[in-house]
């Protein structure tokens, strides 16, 4: 593949992050690898509880209590961040490495201006002085495209909407020129179409930033437009792992299938709307053998019994399920059309 | 901002107007010769059936509501406010007399309660569970479930009864004789610690100062307990906020995630609740001053009030509405200060 040959920015190996609650040990992440090259786009998609806002918060060591990482490697640049200290951290969040929130109104402080709070890592990583922090925040606020920015810079959040208050975030985000953006459900909270503005938004300043990005969203829509590749994950794992064309014309793990059919389309006639039976499996009480089984339509007994690893089914294409070659069969039958039209 | 602060100050008076007319409605249960006994400094009066009326006619006593409520208001602005019998003086001047010991008891205790209250809060919540916060709530646990008079009692027959260290009173005899009859002792403030000092007689700060303690511990254990604990939930519920891990990830240290980004935030509950708390502290101002007999504004509320002294109680009672009136108005302005949300257009 071609990015064999670019530059590894982020390399997680054998991610394992686990909940100490009182009730047992609730294994958020259980075993996650995955890279990202420079400049490219990793898409990490799942259902909402399955792992994969950890496993951002676990990159930027945030856990909340009672979580930790237990296990694995995270190489960023060749250095494990889990060898670092608290203080060798800090240098690193924000700079090298900025997160993007689901929820721009509570990821803002009510209380400080966006300016304020965009200047703050400007002065935090580069010591710059009050005023010169206030020209780039301003210069920031401008390229996010948000009109008359030397009059935003002193508003408070509460007296922007949603998309600008993201369009804030994204500033925040970028003041430092990060290396690595870990956008955690950006456009969730937004309305359809001021979605559509922030991912071509993000698009344009990940090109001229050269940055490198981890989209996590439970959206395949806003996934088929941004992300070079996709890794899915489920109860904690990664499933199936390659680049999107393959994800969306020919995937091979019965729960990426299950997604991409559940898509509802109005171009098409459809008898009923496609679900993925049953819910996410209660964290503390995993199924045995495949942790997906419970729900799936191409499950046999070997799926209830043991539990598949990730292996390379064609070239770059890595999937963790026994059943790759009847969900092939599945997916080839299912109209090309369909997904086609996600894509594109 | 500045649009707020003078939108408040111009609905002032009306909230004021308000406060004397309900005021007035309660004074005027009261038979006109009642009414009368509360401007006479000698009952005597009050025998002479002409010499009441002509003084009835004088203060407009007999007049009909409206008429008298303005005649009254006018007399308020007079600072005629009649007479106190349990202090036998003109009730402006009795309170004049006592504000300065009760401000100087109030202030002491509510400068370390705000302080001491929110810092002790804010380490409660960043050591949530800890030992040191165990600590902490349960001396708070304490004080809040402390009623005032038993706490006082408490102190008083600790400090005063067993020990002999805190006696009640504002001054020792010997204090009081320079204090009030020497001419060389000057009166700057009328608080006596900050006098004593400016005069430089450190006997006598030493002997305020000891006077002051108990009453000090006793009004402000509560508020202390009270305020703490609201702190402290408050913080704890805005360290779990997005916004906090927003600056944890722009790189912020943990100290300025807490004292500028969780901080202010955790404030705006607790400046609601300390203004009240502030409000709420004059009527533990009544029941402190009268255990430890301190001579202020509540010790004589409450006399007056066991006397049937009516002009003092009224005097009292416009004094407590007005300084409420007054505190909420700075609740609302430093409301608006920490919260911009609250500055409405």
């Amino acid at each position: 593949m071609e990015n064999k040959n670019r530059d590894k920015v982020l390399e997680v190996k054998n991610l394992k992050t686990y909940f100490f609650t009182e009730d047992g040990i609730v294994k958020a992440v259980d075993g996650v690898d995955f890279e990202v090259y420079q400049g490219e786009t990793l898409g990490l998609v799942g259902e909402s509880g399955c792992g994969k806002s950890v496993t951002a918060f676990s990159i930027l060591k945030l856990l909340d209590y009672p979580g930790k990482t237990v296990e694995g490697q995270i190489l960023f640049k060749e250095d494990d961040l889990l060898k670092k200290s608290e203080e060798q951290m800090r240098k690193i969040r924000g700079k090298e490495i900025a997160m993007i929130f689901q929820e721009p109104m509570t990821s803002l402080n009510p209380v400080f201006t966006i300016g304020f709070q965009i200047a703050e890592s400007l002065k935090v990583h580069y010591k710059m002085s009050n005023l010169e922090a206030r020209k780039k925040v301003i210069e920031l606020l401008e390229k996010v495209g948000i009109p008359i920015p030397e009059q935003r810079v002193d508003e408070y959040p509460h007296q922007l909407s949603g998309g600008m208050r993201q369009r804030a975030m994204i500033a925040m985000a970028l003041a430092c020129d990060p290396v690595l953006l870990i956008a955690d459900e950006p456009t969730t909270s937004l309305d359809v179409t001021i979605q559509a503005q922030i991912l071509e938004l993000m698009k344009t300043l990940l090109k001229q930033f050269n940055s490198s990005l981890i989209m996590i969203t439970h959206d395949l829509g806003v996934i088929a437009e941004i992300a070079d590749r996709i890794a899915v994950m489920y109860a904690g794992k990664i499933v199936e792992y390659t680049d999107t064309r393959s994800i969306f014309f020919s995937p091979l793990h019965p729960y990426t299938f299950g997604l991409l059919t559940s898509i509802p389309r109005l171009d098409m006639e459809m008898e009923k709307l496609e679900s993925i039976p049953g819910v996410v499996p209660d964290p503390l009480h995993f199924p045995e053998g495949c942790k997906f089984h419970p729900r799936c339509g191409f499950a046999t007994e070997r799926c209830r019994k043991e539990e598949p690893s990730l292996l390379e089914i064609e070239n770059g294409h890595i999937v963790r399920c026994w059943q790759v070659d009847r969900v092939r069969e599945e997916a080839k039958k299912i109209a090309f059309t369909r997904r086609l039209a996600v894509v594109e | 901002m500045l649009s707020y602060i003078i939108r408040r100050l111009l609905i002032l008076p009306l909230i004021l107007l308000g406060v004397t007319f309900l005021i007035f409605c309660l004074f005027s249960l009261l038979s006109p010769m009642e009414r009368l006994a509360t401007y006479v400094n000698n009952p005597s009066v009050l025998k002479n059936p002409q010499a009441a009326q002509r003084l009835i006619d004088k203060y407009h006593l007999d007049d009909p509501f409206p008429a008298g409520y303005i005649h009254w208001l006018k007399s308020l602005l007079k600072l005629d406010l009649g007479w106190s019998a349990t202090a036998n003086q003109p009730v402006w001047e009795a309170i004049m007399q006592r504000l300065p010991a009760t401000m100087e008891l109030v202030l002491y205790s509510i400068i370390p309660v705000i302080l001491v209250g929110i810092w002790l809060g804010v380490i409660s919540a960043v050591h949530h569970n800890d030992l040191l916060d165990q600590t902490i709530r349960v001396t708070a646990i304490i004080g809040w479930s402390l009623p005032t008079f038993i706490f006082g009692l408490l102190i008083l027959f600790i400090f005063y009864g067993i020990l002999g260290w805190l006696p009640p009173g504002r001054l020792s005899t010997w204090a009081q004789y320079i204090v009030y009859t020497s001419e060389s002792f000057k009166h700057f403030t009328h608080f006596i610690t900050i006098d004593a000092l400016l005069n430089g007689r450190l006997d006598i700060f030493w002997d305020a100062l000891k006077h002051l303690i108990a009453p000090i511990i006793t009004l402000s254990y509560i508020s202390w307990a009270y305020l703490l604990r609201i702190t402290r939930s408050s913080m704890l519920e805005t360290l779990r906020k997005d916004y906090i891990r927003t600056a944890r990830a722009k790189g912020v240290d943990e100290k300025t995630v807490i004292y500028q980004h969780a901080r202010k935030n955790a404030l705006i509950p607790v400046v609601t609740v300390a203004g009240m708390m502030i409000i709420g502290m004059l009527g533990g101002v009544v029941i402190t001053e009268t255990v430890f007999t301190y001579p202020g504004l509540g010790f004589w509320a409450a006399s007056s009030a066991q006397q049937l002294d009516y002009g003092s109680v009224i005097g009292f009672a416009l004094l407590f509405a007005f300084i409420m009136v007054i505190g909420n108005l700075i609740v609302d302005i430093s409301y608006a200060l920490i919260d911009p949300r609250v500055r409405l257009e």
